[in-house]
């Protein structure tokens, strides 16, 4: 759905700009501008809500957000103005007369931005907030049970997937609490007499797995997905079926389904996650940071990376630095072995 | 006989199965879980305490593990003349990694050894499925575009001959596989006369079968 985003004196990123893929990895260490991106398309679906402003009154000295769109929506930039880091207001659309911006807005006001917490998930939900996954996961049961009646096609795959990759379980069942709420129940393969985990005793790696597949299986869903930390709970064999869950949005072809794709933005600090994309470089890009800049790099950008890939890993390239994208360290002063003055047989300072 | 298999992944390890079952002509047991690694130079890594592994804390009789070549030099007939080893190929790097590892194990588990089953696929598994379905797919082709300078294929585009996509998801990627080489479950003939990747691996295995029979 976005073709780009250009930032301007927006937090960390003071002048970066992005082409986005269907599907996008990001990685780099905290505080380079992974959560800024999401951030930027949240504020993007918050602001669409509002009537489109004035193009005069975005002040260009300020935070300034731009973003392109692919087809059908190519003819539209929307500009995010902001009155300092932190508080974006106005939204400008251009043309201001963009027949197909009422389109792209509903398109916009659907995105979906997920941090999971699996205590929350643990949680019963309530049966009626089931249409949508919330930010959090926490209404998981009610999304999957309603994906369950209301398209029950799609929860077969689902349950298929879900016993595939976890085959200690043997479907993905529900049950009523007292309090009217519905909760997840999962049948163990070996206990044939019925056996259950119940949500509060499911494993995080389980809880999430279930939430990563009903965003995947959603029977209608949004134009863009954003996922923070896409591998945490997972255990690394299981990497690979969590990206062809995401690649079954952006790339709905390759699994056979007849559905408009959606695009992805995903975040992990894994270099087993980033090992998966080593055939698709253009789907992974590096935020940086120096000082208090942060940039963006896509992989694909650098002409060196199949050379590099004949040395080792994505990942472990990723991990030795040579591609940026990790943390900063502490300057070490190095010892010169000379004696400064005053301190005889180099011993410190003041010492007697 | 008692197998452990080195793989990327569980597609591969299901065809790879399939394959040295066909050419041990005999019913197999296998390590579990299986064994994994993440691509070259992990395989490579990773191989000498895999052997001492299954060496000391299993009862496993021989180790497959197949590697892609990706755009490495093809193994050839002269890497095999004694004392040679090229550095850059994979075969002769994995053969060296299992002759040293091998080397100073003292008898275990009532075998003197773990042995070895080596294959490189040029330039990928996939190369290996499109076997007698895609005639412009071999390692000669393979080895005759590289010295040009003109690979007839790239391993992406093996991926969208074989999967129909060169992003397919674990099931996909299992189901062809196993589709692919169940073709070459009665003969290995044409896969081992098409790639000479795979003929090493499988001249490896039928020495376990005379080391059995010794």
């Amino acid at each position: 759905m976005i073709a780009s985003v250009a930032f301007h004196n927006f937090k960390a990123l003071r002048s970066a700009r992005l082409e986005l893929a269907p599907f996008n990895l990001v990685i780099g260490p905290s505080g380079s501008g992974k959560t800024s991106l999401i951030e930027a398309v949240l504020r993007l679906q918050a602001l669409s809500r509002r009537p489109a402003g004035d193009p005069a009154a975005i002040k260009t000295d300020r935070a300034m957000l731009e973003f392109r769109f692919r087809p059908p929506f190519d003819a539209i930039g929307v500009r995010i103005g902001c009155a300092s880091d932190y508080t974006c207001d106005l939204l400008v659309v251009s043309p201001p007369d963009a027949p197909d911006w009422p389109r792209l807005k509903d398109a916009i006001g659907g995105l979906q931005a997920f941090a999971l917490d699996h205590r929350s998930m643990a949680q019963p939900s309530r049966p009626e907030s089931g249409e949508k996954l919330l930010p959090n996961g926490s209404n998981i049961a009610a999304v999957l049970a309603s994906i369950a009646e209301r398209a029950p096609a799609a929860f077969g795959e689902l349950r298929d997937a879900f016993v595939r990759m976890l085959p200690e379980f043997r479907d993905i069942d529900f049950a009523r609490v007292p309090e009217g709420g519905v909760t997840i129940e999962l049948p163990l393969r070996e206990h044939q007499d019925g056996e259950r985990v119940g949500a509060q005793d499911l494993a995080q790696g389980t809880l999430f797995t279930l939430a990563m597949l009903a965003i995947a299986y959603d029977p209608d869903p949004p134009a863009l997905v954003c996922v923070e930390e896409i591998d945490r709970g997972i255990h690394p064999r299981m990497l690979r079926e969590i990206r062809d869950l995401f690649y079954r949005l952006s790339y709905p072809e390759t699994c056979g389904a007849r559905r408009r794709p959606t695009q992805v933005i995903a975040t992990t600090h894994s270099p087993l996650m980033v090992d998966l994309f080593k055939d698709h470089p253009e789907e992974v890009v590096i935020t940086q940071k120096h000082g208090s800049i942060a940039h963006f790099q896509k992989l694909a950008d650098r002409p060196d990376v199949p050379e590099l890939l004949r040395e080792g890993s994505l990942g472990d390239i990723w991990m030795s630095g040579i591609l940026g994208g990790v943390p900063e360290e502490a300057a070490f002063e190095e010892e010169t072995g000379e004696d400064g003055p005053g301190t005889p047989g180099g011993e410190a300072p003041g010492r007697e | 006989m008692k197998v452990a298999i080195l793989s990327e992944s569980p597609a591969d390890e299901a065809a790879l199965r399939i394959l040295v079952r066909a050419v041990l002509g005999t019913p197999l047991e296998y390590v579990t879980p299986g064994l994994r690694a993440r691509g070259w130079p992990s395989v490579a890594q990773i191989l000498p305490a895999v052997i001492r592994h299954l060496h000391f804390s299993t009862k496993a009789d021989g180790l497959v593990v197949v590697v892609d070549s990706d755009d490495t030099p093809v193994h050839t007939a002269a890497h095999d003349a004694p004392g040679y080893f090229h550095p850059q190929c994979r075969m002769c790097q994995l053969r060296a990694v299992f002759r040293q590892s091998v080397r100073r194990l003292p008898p275990a588990a009532g075998r003197h050894r773990v042995l070895r089953g080596v294959g490189v696929a040029v330039p990928a598994i996939e190369a290996w499925y499109l076997c007698g379905r895609d005639p412009t797919v071999s390692e000669e082709a393979w080895s005759a575009g590289l010295s040009e300078s003109r690979p007839p294929y790239t391993r992406r585009e093996l991926k969208e001959r074989i999967y129909g996509t060169d992003r397919p998801n674990l099931a996909l990627q299992t189901s062809h596989a196993l589709k692919a080489v169940r073709a070459h479950s009665r003969d290995t003939r044409r896969i081992e006369y098409d790639f000479p990747g795979f003929a090493a691996l499988a001249a490896d295995l039928r020495t376990w079968a005379a080391t059995a029979d010794g």
